[in-house]
């Protein structure tokens, strides 16, 4: 009879520990693993183009560092950023860093990504994550949400574009002062800032 | 097979034996909770002129609440832009509805832009029937804010944090509410002890 209530009391307990773990480590249970923390190096990944053309990480990085900035078609506070982000990446072109972005929304297909840059005027790489798998393995959890990988492919940045969805606002452009740096050779001094955004939608 | 019967078993059992104290708790504590002074009035529907807009030290002392109000209560950010946000606010106004006579407060914070106050978000709240008390978070730089929530948090909506009579975060959710998740844990706080 003993024995009998064993695997069912095991297993209860183990649930118990599973659920505990999950629930204090402060994130819901559908919640994601944390991002990488600053200074870890990002391993190369392959994603396809809005055109479904295989793109890796590696022969899209820039010679002097490369953003990731996950981004939408639909978010409102990632259409705000439109031009500001189109800008950036034809700025820091010049300076060696490229710019690429991920779309991670299980809700908007690449068809629709690629009408939406061509519409917006986005002229940068846009990958398409399907499965979020990327988003996953960084953590990404809004749009917009920026990655700054040095020529190493070390993170430095992580974090929002700037401090305000509309330009006038814009008091700390914290994206830009970490490419600054890391163009300049010096160490980033804010590597990460938060901001309202959409929540990516994974698939469930 | 038997095994796996009796785990069926005893889980079931446990989990009935939960629900019913849960029930329990709750009904013997429905009458103790409508002393504390709200720092809103709860039975109203939304107007325009209803939502206040706030900075981040109103946020602030809405949040630690001052030891005047020491209901639990459940917060949501949320904003007529975002989509899973505006999918969920009929489950939250249920919430409302189910539990603010049970003791508990709900406050929604709004991160539209301030000029929507008076146009989209209360054409929103009235769509919704929303009753719970709304205002409007209006600050230039969003980082102190969502630190001061929590730190854990980067900004993502919708979020919704559940704190217990001491002020303290008890659950929290980023993304769409799984209400019946939600519902278990305001149980959990609105049958506690005082």
């Amino acid at each position: 009879m003993k024995k009998q209530y064993a695997l069912p009391l095991f297993l209860a307990a183990v649930l118990i520990v599973v659920f505990a773990a999950v629930a204090g480590s402060g994130r819901n249970a559908s919640d994601l693993p944390a991002p990488p923390a600053i200074g870890t190096v990002i391993d190369d990944f392959t994603l396809p183009d809005a055109d479904g053309a295989a793109q890796s990480l590696a022969s899209l990085k820039g010679k002097n560092g490369t953003v990731l900035i996950f981004i939408a078609t639909k978010c409102p506070v990632s259409n705000a950023y439109n031009d500001r982000m189109e800008k950036l990446a034809e700025d820091y072109k010049a300076k060696g860093v490229n710019v690429i972005g991920i779309n991670a929304n299980n809700t908007e297909p690449a068809a629709e990504v690629k009408s939406h840059a061509a519409e917006k005027g986005l002229k940068f790489t846009i990958l398409k994550d399907d499965g979020n798998k990327i988003a996953d393995r960084l953590g990404a959890t809004r749009t917009p949400e920026a990655y700054v990988l040095d020529t190493k492919g070390k993170l430095v940045y992580h974090g929002r574009i700037d401090n305000s969805q509309k330009t006038e606002g814009i008091t700390s452009n914290d994206l830009r002062d970490a490419l600054d740096e890391m163009v300049a050779g010096k160490a980033v001094s804010k590597t990460g800032g938060a901001a309202f955004g959409c929540t990516i939608k994974r698939i469930s | 097979m038997r095994l796996r019967i009796s785990f069926l078993l005893a889980s079931t059992l446990t989990l009935a034996m939960v629900c019913v104290a849960v029930l329990a708790q709750q009904q013997s504590s429905t009458a103790t909770n409508s002393r504390a002074a709200a720092p809103f009035a709860a039975d109203r529907i939304n107007k325009g002129d209803d939502i206040r807009e706030i900075n981040l030290d109103d946020l602030k002392k809405l949040l630690q609440r001052d030891g005047k109000d020491t209901r639990p209560l459940l917060v949501n950010f949320w904003a007529t832009w975002c989509d899973p946000c505006r999918e969920e606010f009929p489950d939250l106004v249920k919430v409302d509805t189910d539990y603010r006579d049970k003791g508990l407060n709900f406050i929604a914070i709004s991160l539209d832009d301030v000029t929507d106050i008076k146009s989209a978000v209360p054409k929103f709240l009235n769509e919704m029937k929303a009753r719970m008390p709304v205002v409007l978070l209006n600050v230039n730089d969003p980082e102190p804010a969502i630190k001061a929530v929590d730190a854990t948090w980067d900004g993502q909506l919708p979020a919704t944090f559940l704190y217990d009579r001491d002020g303290k975060i008890v659950f929290k959710h980023f993304g769409r509410i799984q209400p019946a998740e939600l519902r278990s844990a305001i149980d959990k706080q609105v049958s506690g002890k005082q």
